[in-house]
């Protein structure tokens, strides 16, 4: 079995938060129009939070791990 | 083309750009939709481990053609769709359509045929960002509501109406201009006065009956237009609207407006795939990108920061011009600083520029990057076709040439990244065995031959009930396609 690396960790959070709009679009009863705040939940979700949430993965997960430092003999 | 706003500048075209704010003014839920995916979908790609490139023994050169081609031809595309955006925007903003294409296409060529200026994307970009967060900023400050409040005072209006200080109430503006998709449907009863007169066309309803009437207006006459009527866009006629009555082709009120419709899963897979494709075509086909901690933030952090300018400006555009409603929003109507009372004279040509510069500015690093990523795949290695004058003055002649007549921009860009992720987007993302280089430019071809066939459907306006999602976005059908000639290949290889 392949190990999962952090970037695949990355991949998988990204398609979740894409996937999140689409689960609460299809919320019952327009559920996705309630306002709070000033904004829909809607664009609370699509607008701020996971973009924000994409970016944090991003910079947590996607970036390649340094060099290793080369050892003292 | 490992550099990190390289990266940022080849997917934020303007007309991609300008996609966001248009697409959450005309719906909000759908343009939630654009502007995430257009934010997370790259991240997506760029974060797919790295995998070997088919290649390898004597038909990898011929092989390599494939995706140079290909791209090359994504390329002057998305060049074109750019140019006619310039175009549109001239016309709008009251010059010659010609004037606004040859200004960025002779830009554009010269930064990409002249070496010294070929490092400048990072700097471009720069520019491009802070002269679009300027006028923003001084919008916001001169209407006084943070962006949050501003949505809130969008989405609980009665009706999108004609604010007093209009150009479309003042002045007047020619009809010729509009181009958007919504019919210009009258709510209720509306005055059009012609200034300097000429021939307008309206469908009207008769009891039942469905009636074209055409008026030859004398300067300064008027005619009155009543609920349910419909005027006939593209008549080169100067027209001025009444004040406080509401936009044709504007929702409803502002309710109508930020509310997600259910039904719509189809078109938003449709988007995805082939932003998906398009992305892994356009970022990471030929090349191995790693990403450090700064340059993954960098990247992530700019596509926020421009998912965030476009709905700010979105919601700032609707509440203070609502009349961008007219006949549909198109891109070019959000270069223009919202807001007619707003600023005083300077000022407000001032901002004006700053918008149209960020515009350039946006538009010369994209094609700095998109050169360099196509010099990037060049199978001599040496990075020729990037850095020849001939091939990207053809590049930009062409592209000139062909937006002298009107296209839509956004409808362009998504056909070019379709086409490339059909062809390019799955070998790319599930790439055959390395000595397998023709199995990849196969599915290619196949994926790319699906694509054309739906895509010729969607410019006919074909497309019935079911087959409409694969219609209005080809690269459903086409990438499937694509996989499935991969995976029979490996299935048969294995």
């Amino acid at each position: 079995m392949r190990p999962v690396s952090p970037r695949s960790t990355g991949v998988v959070l990204l398609w979740l938060l894409l996937g999140g709009f689409l689960l609460l679009g299809a919320l019952p009863n327009e559920s996705a129009s309630i306002r709070l705040g000033g904004l829909s939940v809607l664009w609370w979700y699509g607008g701020v939070l996971a973009p924000v949430l994409g970016a944090l993965v991003a910079i947590r997960w996607l970036s390649d791990p340094l060099p290793a430092p080369p050892r003292d003999e | 083309m490992t550099s990190v706003s390289r990266i940022l500048a080849v997917w934020l075209t303007p007309v991609a750009l300008l996609a966001v704010p248009a697409a959450l003014c005309a719906r909000a839920g759908d343009g939630l939709w654009l502007g995430l995916t257009l934010t997370l979908v790259p991240l997506i790609v760029l974060g797919l481990p790295a995998r070997r490139a088919p290649g390898g023994a004597g038909r990898a050169e011929r092989a390599a053609l494939f995706p140079v081609v290909t791209l090359l031809l994504t390329v002057g595309v998305l060049l074109w769709a750019n140019i006619a955006l310039a175009g549109d925007v001239a016309v709008w903003l009251g010059a010659p359509r010609w004037q606004g294409i040859v200004l960025t296409a002779a830009a554009g060529w010269m930064l990409t045929a002249w070496r010294p200026l070929r490092r400048t994307a990072p700097l471009l970009l720069s520019i491009a960002l802070v002269a679009a967060a300027a006028p923003l900023l001084q919008v916001g400050w001169a209407v006084g509501l943070g962006p949050i409040a501003a949505w809130d005072r969008v989405a609980t209006q009665t009706a999108f109406r004609f604010p007093p200080a209009s150009p479309w109430v003042t002045t007047g503006r020619s009809l010729g201009t509009v181009h958007g998709r919504a019919p210009l449907v009258f709510d209720e009863v509306h005055r059009l006065t012609a200034p300097a007169g000429g021939v307008l066309r309206a469908r009207t309803l008769d009891g039942n009956r469905l009636a074209e009437i055409e008026w030859s207006l004398a300067p300064g006459q008027s005619v009155t237009l009543r609920a349910g009527d419909e005027l006939v866009p593209g008549a080169p006629v100067r027209l001025r609207f009444e004040a406080d009555k509401r936009v044709p082709g504007a929702p409803a009120s502002g309710m109508a407006w930020a509310e997600d419709p259910p039904r719509r899963w189809l078109d938003r897979l449709g988007l995805l795939v082939t932003l998906l494709v398009g992305a892994a075509a356009l970022l990471r086909s030929g090349l191995t990108i790693r990403l450090s901690r700064d340059g993954a933030g960098f990247v992530a952090g700019g596509l926020l920061l421009v998912f965030v300018w476009a709905q700010a400006w979105a919601v700032y555009a609707m509440l203070q011009s609502p009349d961008l409603f007219l006949g549909g929003v198109t891109l070019e109507r959000l270069l223009e600083l919202p807001g007619a009372a707003l600023f005083a004279e300077p000022w407000r040509r001032a901002l004006q520029a700053f918008l149209l510069v960020a515009g350039l500015a946006a538009f010369l690093a994209s094609s700095v990057a998109l050169r360099e990523r196509l010099g990037a795949l060049d199978p001599t290695g040496g990075g020729e076709i990037g850095s020849d004058p001939g091939l990207w003055a053809g590049l930009f002649g062409g592209a000139a040439l062909a937006s002298l007549w009107p296209v839509d921009p956004w409808v362009l860009t998504l056909l070019a990244l379709g086409g490339a992720g059909c062809a390019l987007g799955p070998a790319t993302l599930y790439p055959p065995s390395p000595g397998r280089a023709g199995l990849a430019t196969t599915a290619g071809l196949v994926g790319l031959l699906v694509f054309a066939t739906f895509a010729a459907a969607q410019l006919r306006g074909a497309g019935g009930a079911p087959l409409g999602p694969a219609v209005g976005y080809p690269a459903l059908v086409g990438v499937p396609a694509g996989a499935l000639v991969l995976w029979l290949g490996r299935g048969r290889a294995g």
